[in-house]
């Protein structure tokens, strides 16, 4: 009897372990869940899943790494483990850091710079650099001929004189969110104030350079939050000219030889050229298995065959330059030039480059003119609205804007268009004063109700672009929409074309959106989809970031 | 037959029971301590070998968080065992702040170097900056500092390919060790002796001015010095390091090292400074760190794979095996750093 009741007792607390361990499980499982939502959200969807396997590294990276995904994707298929690429500027990878909690496992912006900048609490283990590409400009190959730039030493002069003369225009990416942009700014400042040995911050005060610089930006044809995707939208659109890294720039020319097209000729400014180095580092939250799960592919990136597949997408890896059998990725036609001495200019300490960063986004970048098309349609009453004025609020009350370097300009103008199935009305703020945080009163008095036609706002926004002079901004219509949209893209099409100018109409997918209507939207203006379902805040900024 | 058996069950028994024993309490002995530790001193502590005489030996397995030497010891340390910096300067800066340590010890010496290009050290000779005696390299740090501070652009030297002027890399002095031990070398140049109160308000406009045009420093020196070996002679033509960093790289990467050994050239300042890795102890736990550093055998693997010099400023006695030319079997044009005040109103200069 005492026999059994010892063994009913054992059983007992067996089965009070077991109940015990399936709930650990519950919460670990749940808790997993959790932390996806959270990259996922902080992603904005931009996330590529590599490989299936049950252990997970997930690294936050810049986006010029996406064309890296073939080669990550073979060691996780080897390994079988998953990589997780969530692509972000450089400048958001360095804010991420100074954070408290960071939900990656790994970090690989495009430098080092914003790494060590960020990295304040030294969370970073183990940062190695994985490649080394330079930032330069890239010019239609018979343009760089005719400006006579093909087969000399050029400077950043000699391209602002191009540019001054009305002969160039180019596209480059926000100086504020990403790093490519950021290096080229550093290097006009430089050529502008003359090639001092250092930008002081007494330089910047000078009113003779904020104009130049102005009048410089103003040939910005294009601006993006992401190289990667500023090469995209290069290849689709019509454009002469972009700064990008020179990996990037053999990739389009890749493109551009396939469809027969003329290719970029690689032009390396020598008194402006910045290089990026890419360091892949562990972000250390004393997890064991997660470093040598990063370690591992550390060590298989900078493994001698490895590197070498990464010298074939155009990147410059190792010690001892340029192999010869990968001279032919680096063809000199191009302007290429895979034995050149790459002496960059020096990025000035962290607060002039900060301040130099705040005075593009706020006074010299070419003023943003954005018409926020806003989906108040019933379906977006309780939640959606809640999620929609605090994503605002992040944008249009400045104070919270400069945190993420997405403050309006002086000059700028922003329209909204809070839209059911027609547009309620329309609000105009210029500056960046009472007038743009008045807008966010807009946003928080108007009442969700009715039905969705999205293409109505659209047409309102395109109406009220012809009285502006377009080229003195960079114009863009952001759309937030949470469903089905009445009416078709063929409302829009004949004031479209009639603006004669290509406007981007950016959307953010929310609620049940139908993603076939804005991705065909994305495609007929040269813009791209941001994903609002996750975290609508971070896509609001996502977005604003590229223009 | 049957007791047989059951003596055998019994003893397989007793010895699964000592190997149970032995292996919980083995990992239970195993103390960790976690610090602080300067960038250049990561491949030591991530060696296996050291590891293993540090678990085996000692119990001990140290974790560490990568600061610099200036940045950690003024930080807030607490829940950490020990900081492990890279000069005298350091430990004197922490004393300042919050007193003596539970323990601290000197462990390692390597010489502040230069670190170049072929090309560049050729360029060096011929302008009689750098010259050569005996297979070793040695640069004036008088006539270095002149053509910095005269803004003698690389074309100057003959080098049209690099652009801007002739500076030296280094880290960020307020942060870093081995950028900090630069200005303290660079300020004893300018006072043409050993910076001190006396002589020290004369020269910090020029210090600074040296500093103000490297712009942006990079924090850690083990970054600088892989940035210099990857990004090749245009982007770092000539920095700042420990005469460690390149035996270390030379040892651990011997392949890489044979294809690049051609090209890369360490020189020696006269005069130069001695960076000593100072291990201080925050706690009881931390000060086991030393005595394990300490141990012969992890000094022998200092000096043969990481390139340490260990004991006192002792002369290497086989240094054949890092396959790297010119290293000094003997340095002797040392000159002492600026005392702690002294190099604490530097870095507040060049904040």
């Amino acid at each position: 009897m005492r026999g059994f009741r010892y063994a009913a007792d054992r059983l007992r607390a067996v089965f009070a372990a077991a109940v015990l361990m399936a709930f650990a499980a519950f919460a670990l499982t749940a808790c997993s869940f959790g932390t996806e939502e959270q990259e996922e959200a902080s992603g904005s969807g931009d996330v590529s899943v590599l490989g299936s396997g049950d252990q997970t590294l997930r690294i936050v990276s810049g986006s010029e790494n996406k064309e890296l995904e073939p080669i990550l994707e073979e060691y996780a298929d080897e390994e079988d483990i998953r990589i997780e690429m969530s692509y972000k500027g450089s400048l958001d990878i360095m804010r991420l850091l100074e954070e408290e909690d960071i939900s990656y496992d790994a970090v690989w912006p495009a430098s080092s710079l914003w790494l060590t900048v960020g990295d304040t609490d030294h969370r970073v283990k183990h940062a190695e650099s994985i490649s080394i590409t330079p930032v330069v400009f890239g010019i239609r190959k018979s343009l760089a001929e005719e400006l006579g730039f093909v087969g000399r030493e050029v400077s950043v002069r000699d391209i602002l004189s191009a540019i001054e003369a009305g002969k160039l225009k180019f596209c480059m990416t926000s100086a504020t969110q990403s790093n490519s942009g950021a290096s080229a700014y550093i290097g006009f400042l430089y050529a502008l104030l003359g090639n001092p040995e250092m930008i002081t911050m007494e330089d910047l005060q000078s009113e003779e350079l904020k104009i130049q610089v102005q009048e410089l930006l103003y040939g910005v044809d294009r601006s993006s939050g992401s190289s990667d995707w500023l090469k995209d939208m290069f290849l689709e659109g019509d454009f002469d000219a972009m700064v990008n890294y020179e990996c990037l720039m053999i990739q389009t020319n890749e493109v551009l030889e396939d469809r027969g097209e003329e290719p970029l000729y690689v032009v390396y400014p020598y008194d402006g050229l910045s290089l990026a180095d890419s360091p892949l580092g562990y972000v250390d939250q004393g997890e064991e298995e997660k470093e040598e799960l990063f370690l591992g592919l550390q060590e298989y990136l900078l493994s001698e065959e490895t590197q070498d597949a990464i010298q074939r997408t155009g990147r410059r890896t190792g010690y001892t330059g340029i192999s010869e059998r990968n001279r032919e990725i680096f063809r000199e036609e191009w302007g290429l030039q895979p034995d050149r001495v790459l002496s960059p200019i020096r990025m000035p300490e962290t607060e002039v480059l900060f301040e130099c960063l705040n005075l593009y986004q706020t006074e010299l970048r070419k003023p943003s003119l954005s018409v926020y098309c806003l989906d108040y349609s019933g379906s977006m009453s309780g939640r959606g609205n809640r999620q929609l004025v605090e994503a605002m609020e992040q944008l249009l009350i400045q104070e919270n804007a400069a945190k993420n370097f997405l403050q309006a300009s002086q000059d700028e103008v922003n329209i909204l268009i809070p839209f059911n199935s027609e547009p309620i009305d329309v609000f105009m703020a210029a500056g960046n004063g009472s007038e743009l945080e008045g807008l966010y009163e807009r946003v928080e008095e108007q009442t969700p109700g009715g039905g969705t036609n999205m293409y109505s706002a659209i047409v309102e926004g395109l109406d009220l672009l012809y009285s502006f002079d377009l080229s003195d901004y960079t114009p863009a219509i952001i759309l937030l929409t949470d469903g089905q949209s009445g009416g078709s893209i063929d409302d829009i099409e004949p004031y479209y074309s009639d603006l004669g100018v290509s406007i981007p109409i950016f959307s953010i997918m929310f609620g049940d959106a139908d993603e076939s209507q804005l991705e065909e939207l994305a495609e007929y203006s040269n813009a791209r989809v941001f994903d609002g379902r996750e975290n609508l805040t971070e896509a609001f900024r996502s977005v604003k970031g590229y223009n | 037959m049957k007791t047989k058996l059951m003596g055998l069950g019994i003893l397989a028994a007793v010895i699964v029971a000592a190997v149970v024993y032995v292996w919980v309490s083995d990992s239970r002995e195993v103390t960790e301590i976690s610090g602080y530790v300067g960038g250049e001193k990561i491949g030591l502590l991530e060696d296996e070998e050291v590891q293993e005489i540090l678990r085996d030996q000692y119990r001990l397995e140290m974790d560490y968080a990568k600061a610099g030497s200036i940045e950690m010891v003024t930080a807030d340390a607490s829940g950490r065992d020990y900081l492990f910096p890279s000069s005298q300067t350091a430990l004197e800066l922490y004393e300042r702040l919050f007193g003596s340590p539970v323990k601290s010890e000197i462990v390692f010496n390597t010489p502040i170097v230069l670190y170049t290009r072929s090309a560049v050290a050729q360029a060096l000779l011929d302008s009689g900056i750098a010259s050569e005696q005996d297979g070793i390299y040695y640069v004036d740090m008088a006539l270095l500092t002149e053509a910095v501070e005269n803004g003698t652009s690389w074309a100057d030297l003959g080098l049209p390919q690099l652009y801007g002027n002739v500076t030296v890399g280094t880290t960020d002095p307020v942060k870093s060790n081995s950028g900090n031990m630069f200005a303290g070398l660079l300020a004893n140049t300018l006072c043409k002796g050993v910076a001190d109160e006396t002589n020290l308000d004369s020269i910090l406009p020029r210090l600074q001015d040296i500093f103000q045009k490297l712009g942006y420093m990079e924090s850690s020196s083990a970054d600088l010095f892989d940035q210099f070996l990857k990004t090749g002679m245009g982007a770092k033509p000539l920095i700042a390091g420990y005469e460690s960093q390149l035996l270390e790289f030379a040892a651990e990467n011997p392949d890489t090292w044979s294809q690049i050994k051609g090209d890369i050239i360490l020189l020696y300042p006269t005069p130069t400074v001695w960076s000593s890795h100072v291990f201080i102890a925050l706690d009881e736990t931390g000060a086991a760190g030393i005595d394990a550093l300490l141990d012969p055998e992890v000094q022998r693997l200092a000096w043969e794979k990481h390139g340490f010099r260990t004991g006192v400023y002792d002369v290497p006695t086989d240094a054949d095996h890092f396959g790297v030319s010119g290293i000094a079997p003997e340095i002797t044009m040392i000159a002492p750093m600026p005392d702690s005040e002294t190099m604490e109103r530097i870095i507040e200069a060049l904040q």
